[in-house]
């Protein structure tokens, strides 16, 4: 570590640096900085950086609003954009009380106990994500509708178009920040873009996916088109997921991966897929948080019904299925460590800290409590009809975000995995949110009442 | 001759061979003793040159271990090339004998190398002294000259120098001290000579490079030991000489190699055995950080990056081989650095941190076994002595010795350490080492564990006493050989016991020679050296503390010679609590207000148990110091374990009743005796609880009973009071009913008594009479409870009675259940289920309950109108009673899953059920809630998670009282003081605030999820 730093302090020397932006995320995923100037920086390792929490959602305890930021010397790494000179570097945070202890509520740190949980069971816990977003004309104004940038489809190439050299750009700015892209392609719906991270080991996939949104938004700046996370910006078009593939490894070798099983998973992978599935209800609240978030879940499925709907919002697994929530993805011979399992309710709106915790934690108990796998789902479950669904003991996920939030606050798992006082401020915070938007009068309401009644 | 029929085994035996038979057979064997005057050796006798045989034998005899001395002998004598040579050496050279056979006698590994080089005896011959560290360097680099197996060949040299320095050492030819500087001297020499080895090893095209090896530990300050890992750190620096000096990172390149070279050498297992593992792990970044470093770049992390912890072992740094130039330069630039230490910012707390890891593994250890480790051991002494010397060396030119001895010694010129202390500690230090040097000898290995087999410990017994050392002061005279085992652990207990106390001598006794105003001889601690200590022990205000230990220590008054003795531990046992300056405060004013009291300073005096339970009290609770200190003659309960038990009320009844009893005609002087008592009551609960973390349910029934008793001797003054002023004896029956927590048995200590007042006028006298009366005893009641006086008051709070404070102080039974049959609420039956009779005339307090049992288990349950108000009062009382800006998560008593919670959930069951489950008809929540398991209302779950978070919610509000000495009942807002509250609740340092936090929330959470479907329906 201490290497590390050195490393850190010379590299400001030599790229003459004027700024370090010290990056940590509120409780709700929002990235916070605060800019030091390198001469700061010693310091900043040595003891952190004080700061008022109260002023940060979800680390308010107004009696004790005294935070310490300490910059993680293993995430530095110059920003590429702008073209800005001099320079800037950004690391991230974890975050201390004035006693140096950590402070139970920096989502940074949730996700740190969890890994040390697996770690105690001897597991590391992998994760790669595929993060779609939709590219917009312009930020659109209150009122405005949005304007995607093309009206392509999946995979389409379109000479010269924005979308192509917007995904050019970022690709080369993400992998400029040693984030490595794996794939990237145009999404199904008119501007949406899908780019898919390699996989890393969970922190640094979610220090990532935090990365990743802010660099999106920079591109799109230089770019003057607008990009955004918003689940499920378009009624008539699918929304944007952010798909994660997951693993535990022991040491050198995949968990999951047994060579002659049933899809070659081993017992952990399935114990491990039987926990996101019974735990599902419960976490989806931290996967998938915002109102509009229920949107993209149940919103366009339907009616896509039969032609493979991506939205996954039935709790049932399959091999290769699309439209199961968990999908084992086709076994690659020779590839005994690509074994994973995608879980696809996620959103890329997410707090990726919360999410990973959440998803490792059911995981986890699947595997502790050793939970038998109901049997995997063959039909585009869409398709059925809620009496065969039923039949089959396949239940959906909540519709909203009351019924997520309802499940979620009865969840001992989620409470010992988020920490009592994110668990805490989480439901209090969401709750005000469904209130907030229970009483709006929706568009759709005027349309279709205003006329008739 | 007579003692003819004297068999060789009988004979060996007496002179202090374990196994005779055995050794007879080797004596034979090895051509040994043989026939000496009359001794019978039965047909096989060898050459008779029985005087000469004898000599050998007696010198045997002598070793520490005799047995092992024989087997030694004869293995080398077997292995010699000429044993007849080595045999008439022997005869002839006393020196010689008693230097092989004193080795021989404790080292069995030496004897493996005597018997692989039999000529290596030579060394012992002639005149042996100690050797110069050149001629350890030239004979180290001659050994590796010009053979094929090079480590074999310095493995052979070092046991061969390791013998002949063993051989002065046990025959007493070389103090302690003097062996550990010559074995680190030897350490130098071989890691020279491997060095050498290194360098012949690489390839010839590498480039040219400087390295210097600089000792780090026991070997950097020349206090090594026979078996050890050697600390080194590699410095190197491109060869300016060299045409290819700027190549920095080749040069460095060649260094790893000659550095992991010299490693590899002196680990190689070769067939002369191991030389010692070389440990570089005390460089920058420790494992992950590279072998070989610039001087620059170890400069530039210590002063950017490096820990407490090594600046502390910088100070044994000292350049040892390879290119000296270079190793001076890195020892004369970090010098100076380390004597900064004790200015950087994090100083105080590493300290703290460094002193809690030592002093943690103090109580548990099995003493007197881990010679290092173990409480008062070797780590122990050194660790105590370098952090001395970095607190005040920075001032103290005098203290920057690298030795742990010398260091010693010169603290204790300085006066930062007494002198009769320093010399103490260093003799059982010398001790300590001796005993591990000579458990290292006998096989050349590490260990520092004393085995429990008394063969060991009397080889031990016998060897020291041999080569014991003229200037150990605390050695008893050698007197009788009866018994070396029983001696040995006898000298090994006395000196475990002066080094036990090792931090009182240490950090503590010299604080008091600072503010000491007699003239001395010594030296002693400077008032600023002494405010840096108090601070680097964590005393918040070093300058108030050195105020009150002047205060606490001047005079010739035996007040201040006793204190002086015991203020060192106290000052201690203060730093290891939440507030050692507070502590500290309090003791001066307990002691300025007892010091004259005889039985105060016998009790501090001979009862370290009371001074230590005081010093723990007085620095963690402020409201047990604030009783204290209201009558501090109460200190005297420290002393007792049988005072630490809360009494039972028929104790408490008796003896306030006999206190009222004295002042029959003064009710106030009266009650103000019944309230001393109360006083005390609290203080000897609040200190159970401090002190043992009581069990909650304990300390409830304790405070219940203090108010109970309390209010009956109250009650009794007030009834005699009034009936004196109406001439008259009382013309009614007066009787308190307790009411709440008092009725449950659950006060805390914040409770006030909750009561109704209920009288019953006598047959015959007039009803307004009867009611004036007994509203007079009533109010004399309160009134005398609530007197301004230095005890406590007492409030007695009567608003649950009908119509709250708009109603009648004081009704009749009739009027009771007239107005409960009438008017009652619902919530005031809920009130009524924790009534239970607790002053005042008998059977009146039991009418009264008989009475309300109608009301409050009434038939059927009560009504649902009832239970529909109830919850909407709570509801109200949840939504509007949490102080506005508070934390409602926090509450512990209006909160979510907090006290009220719990109890309302449980009350709304009795109210409900109790008509037809008996077992609801209980004043407290523990039993009810028990009752509602067996009566099948409550899964044993559900009552789990209501008990747990009822429980700590009610430990948190006792421990908050106890800390702050103001009531709360919300968790601590600070975070020191919630840090204060958890460690009382007895959670371990690191993050107790934020797990108490955790813990709290979780069960409250889970409270509240119980108590909604359970209360709200």
């Amino acid at each position: 570590m201490d290497r590390q730093v050195e490393f850190v302090l010379r590299t400001l020397e030599e790229r003459d640096i004027r700024f370090v932006r010290l990056w940590f995320t509120d409780v709700l995923g929002s990235l916070k900085s605060v800019a030091v100037a390198p001469a700061e920086l010693e310091g900043a390792f040595a003891d952190g950086i004080g700061f008022d929490g109260s002023a940060i959602e979800g680390f308010a305890r107004v009696y004790e609003a005294d935070m310490i930021l300490r910059p993680d010397p293993a995430t530095f790494q110059l920003l590429p954009w702008r073209g800005e000179y001099p320079g800037v570097a950004r690391m991230f945070c974890d975050i201390l009380l004035p006693d140096g202890s950590p402070s139970y509520a920096d989502p940074r740190w949730v996700l740190k106990r969890n890994l040390a949980k697996a770690s105690d069971l001897g597991f590391t816990f992998y994760a790669h994500p595929e993060i779609e977003f939709f590219l917009l004309r312009e930020r659109p104004e209150p009122g405005a509708r949005p304007q995607p940038i093309d009206t392509g489809g999946y995979y389409d190439h379109t000479p010269h178009s924005t979308a192509h050299d917007f995904r050019r750009t970022a690709i080369t700015m993400l992998e400029s920040m040693g984030i490595s892209v794996e794939y990237s392609h145009h999404e199904g719906a008119p501007g949406q873009q899908e780019i898919d991270l390699r996989y890393a080991d969970a922190l640094t996939t979610a220090d990532n996916i935090m990365s990743f949104r802010l660099v999106m938004k920079e591109v799109a700046i230089e770019q003057d088109v607008y990009a955004t996370f918003m689940p499920k910006p378009f009624t008539d078009h699918p929304g944007s997921g952010m798909h994660t593939h997951v693993s535990l490894f022991e040491g050198e070798k995949n968990a999951f991966y047994e060579p002659g099983a049933e899809f070659q998973l081993s017992k952990v992978a399935r114990a491990f897929i039987a926990g996101l599935l019974r735990h599902a209800p419960e976490i989806t609240a931290v996967c998938n948080q915002w109102v509009n978030s229920y949107k993209r879940l149940w919103g366009a499925a339907e009616r896509t019904a039969g032609a493979g709907g991506e939205a996954p919002a039935y709790v049932c697994w399959g091999h290769n299925n699309r439209s199961a929530l968990v999908r084992v993805p086709m076994y690659k011979p020779q590839k005994g460590n690509s074994t994973r399992v995608e879980f696809r309710s996620v959103d890329a709106a997410c707090n990726p800290y919360l999410a990973f915790a959440a998803i490792l934690a059911a995981g986890l108990k699947g595997i502790e409590s050793d939970y038998e796998l109901p049997p995997g789902a063959e039909d585009d479950v869409w398709a059925l009809t809620p009496a065969e669904r039923r039949a089959l003991g396949i239940n959906p996920l909540p519709q909203n975000l009351d019924e997520a939030i309802n499940a979620m606050q009865d969840s001992e798992l989620v409470a010992e995995t988020l920490g009592e006082h994110v668990f805490d401020f989480f439901l209090r915070n969401k709750r005000e949110e469904w209130h907030e938007y229970r009483r709006q009068v929706t568009e759709y309401e005027l349309n279709r009442y205003l006329p008739m009644l | 001759m007579s003692a003819s029929r004297t068999t060789l085994a009988g004979r060996l035996a007496r002179m202090g061979f374990a196994d005779a038979a055995r050794a007879g057979g080797l004596l034979l064997d090895a051509g040994l003793g043989g026939p000496a005057a009359g001794l019978d050796t039965g047909p096989e006798t060898g050459p008779a040159d029985g005087l000469d045989g004898d000599a050998v034998v007696a010198a045997l005899a002598e070793a520490a271990d005799p047995d092992l001395a024989l087997a030694g002998l004869a293995r080398v004598l077997g292995a010699a090339k000429d044993p007849g040579a080595l045999r008439a050496a022997l005869r002839d050279e006393p020196d010689f004998r008693r230097r092989l056979t004193a080795v021989l006698g404790v080292s069995a590994g030496l004897a493996d190398h005597l018997t692989r080089h039999p000529g290596d005896v030579g060394v012992l011959r002639g005149t042996v002294s100690r050797p110069e560290p050149q001629t350890l360097t030239g004979e180290m680099l001659a050994a590796v000259q010009g053979t094929a197996n090079q480590a074999a060949a310095l493995a052979a040299a070092y046991r061969r120098r390791l013998l002949h320095l063993a051989a002065r050492d046990v025959t007493g030819a070389a103090t302690i001290d003097e062996v550990g500087e010559e074995l680190a001297d030897v350490a130098a020499a071989v890691l020279e000579a491997a060095l050498a080895v290194a360098r012949a090893e690489l390839p010839t095209a590498a480039p040219p490079c400087r390295l210097a090896i600089v000792a780090m530990g026991k070997c950097g300050a020349r206090e090594l030991n026979y078996a050890s890992d050697v600390d080194v750190i590699f410095v190197a620096e491109p060869d300016p000489s060299s045409p290819r000096a700027a190549e920095e990172t080749a040069a460095l390149a060649t260094a790893s190699r000659l550095a992991a070279g010299v490693i590899g050498v002196c680990a190689r297992s070769t067939p002369e055995g191991g030389i010692f593992p070389v440990d570089p792990n005390l460089r920058p970044e420790g494992r992950a950080g590279p072998l070989v470093r610039t001087l620059a770049s170890h400069r530039a992390y210590y002063e950017r990056w490096a820990k407490t912890w090594e600046f502390q072992a910088l100070l044994k740094a000292r350049p040892v081989a390879g290119d000296l130039g270079l190793g001076t330069a890195y020892a004369d630039a970090l010098r100076p650095m380390v004597w900064q230490a004790a200015r950087r910012e994090h100083f105080v707390a590493d300290v703290q941190a460094m002193r809690r890891r030592v002093e943690a593994s103090l109580p548990a250890r099995q003493a007197g076994r881990e010679l290092k480790l173990g409480p008062g051991g070797l780590r122990d002494i050194e660790f105590a002595v370098q952090l001395l010397q970095l607190v005040h060396g920075r001032t103290d030119e005098t203290l920057r010795a690298p030795a742990t001895l010398p260091a010693l010694a010169a603290l204790a010129v300085g006066g930062y350490v007494g002198r009769a202390d320093a010399a103490e500690l260093a003799a059982a230090y010398r001790f300590l080492r001796r005993t591990e040097h000579l458990l290292q000898l006998h096989r050349v290995s590490r260990t520092h564990t004393l085995p429990e087999d008394p063969a060991v410990l009397r080889r031990l017994g016998r060897a020291i006493r041999i080569s014991d050392e003229p200037n150990e002061p605390s050695l008893p005279p050698p007197v009788t050989r009866a018994d070396p085992a029983a001696e040995f652990a006898e000298l090994m207990s006395r000196h475990a016991r002066q080094a036990r106390r090792l931090h009182e001598k240490l950090f503590y006794r010299p604080l008091l020679e600072a503010v000491a105003r007699l003239p001395t001889e010594a030296a002693r601690l400077t008032p600023d050296a002494a405010r840096a200590r108090l601070e680097a022990l964590g005393y918040a205000d070093p300058a108030g503390a050195l105020r009150h230990i002047d205060a606490l220590t001047s005079g010739v008054s035996r007040r201040a010679a006793i204190q002086r003795t015991l203020l060192p531990v106290l000052l201690g046992w203060f730093a290891d609590a939440a507030e050692p300056d507070a502590g500290l405060l309090a003791f001066r004013q307990v002691s300025e207000a007892l010091g004259q009291t005889p039985w105060y300073l016998r009790l501090l005096r001979d009862q370290t148990k009371a001074a230590e339970r005081m010093a723990h009290v007085l620095a963690s609770s402020r409201y047990a110091t604030g009783l204290l200190l209201r009558a501090p003659e109460a200190v005297a309960m420290f002393g007792d374990d049988a005072e630490l038990v809360p009494r039972g009320l028929a104790a408490l009844r008796s003896e306030m009743m006999a206190a009222a009893q004295r002042y029959w005609d003064d009710a106030e002087a009266a009650v103000t005796a019944v309230r001393s008592v109360r006083r005390r009551e609290l203080l000897r609960t609040a200190t159970a609880d401090v002190l043992e973390a009581a069990d909650l349910k304990a300390t409830g029934q304790a405070l219940t009973a203090i108010t109970r008793a309390t209010l009956e001797a109250a009650l009794a003054a007030a009834e005699r009071k009034v009936g004196g002023e109406l001439r008259q004896p009382l013309p009614t029956r007066f009787a308190v009913i307790a009411m709440g927590r008092l009725g449950g048995h659950e006060c805390s200590y914040a409770s006030d008594a909750d009561v109704l007042f209920v009288h019953d006028p006598l047959p015959g006298q007039p009803e307004k009479l009867a009611s004036d009366a007994a509203h007079a005893v009533a109010a004399e009641l309160r009134r005398l409870l609530a007197l301004p006086v230095s005890d406590p008051a007492l409030r007695v709070d009567a608003d649950l009675r009908p119509e709250g404070r708009q109603g009648p102080l004081v009704r009749t039974l009739a009027a009771y259940r007239a107005y409960y049959r009438r008017w009652s609420a619902p919530w005031e039956a809920q009130a009524l289920l924790r009534a239970e009779p607790a002053a005042g005339a008998a059977g009146l307090g039991t009418q009264f309950t008989a009475m309300i049992d109608e009301f409050r288990y009434p038939k059927g349950g009560i009504s649902s109108a009832a239970v529909r108000e109830i919850r909407r009062i709570k509801a109200r009382v949840e939504a509007e009673r949490v102080p506005r800006g508070a934390d409602r998560a926090r509450h512990v008593k209006l909160g979510p899953g907090g006290l009220s919670d719990v109890e309302w959930a449980v009350q709304l069951l009795q109210l409900r059920h109790a008509h037809a489950l008996p077992g609801l008809r209980t004043t407290r929540t523990g039993t009810a809630m028990a009752a509602a398991v067996q009566g099948g209302l409550l899964s044993a779950e559900q009552a789990a998670a209501l008990a747990a978070a009822w429980q700590l919610a009610a430990r948190i509000r006792n421990a908050v009282m106890l800390v702050r000495g103001r009531p709360g009942d919300t968790l601590p807002a600070r975070h020191g003081e919630l840090t204060a509250v958890a460690r009382l609740l007895g959670y371990p340092p690191g993050d107790a605030a934020q797990a108490l936090e955790q813990d709290y929330r979780r069960c409250a959470r889970r409270a509240r999820a119980v108590m909604e479907p359970l209360f709200y329906g």
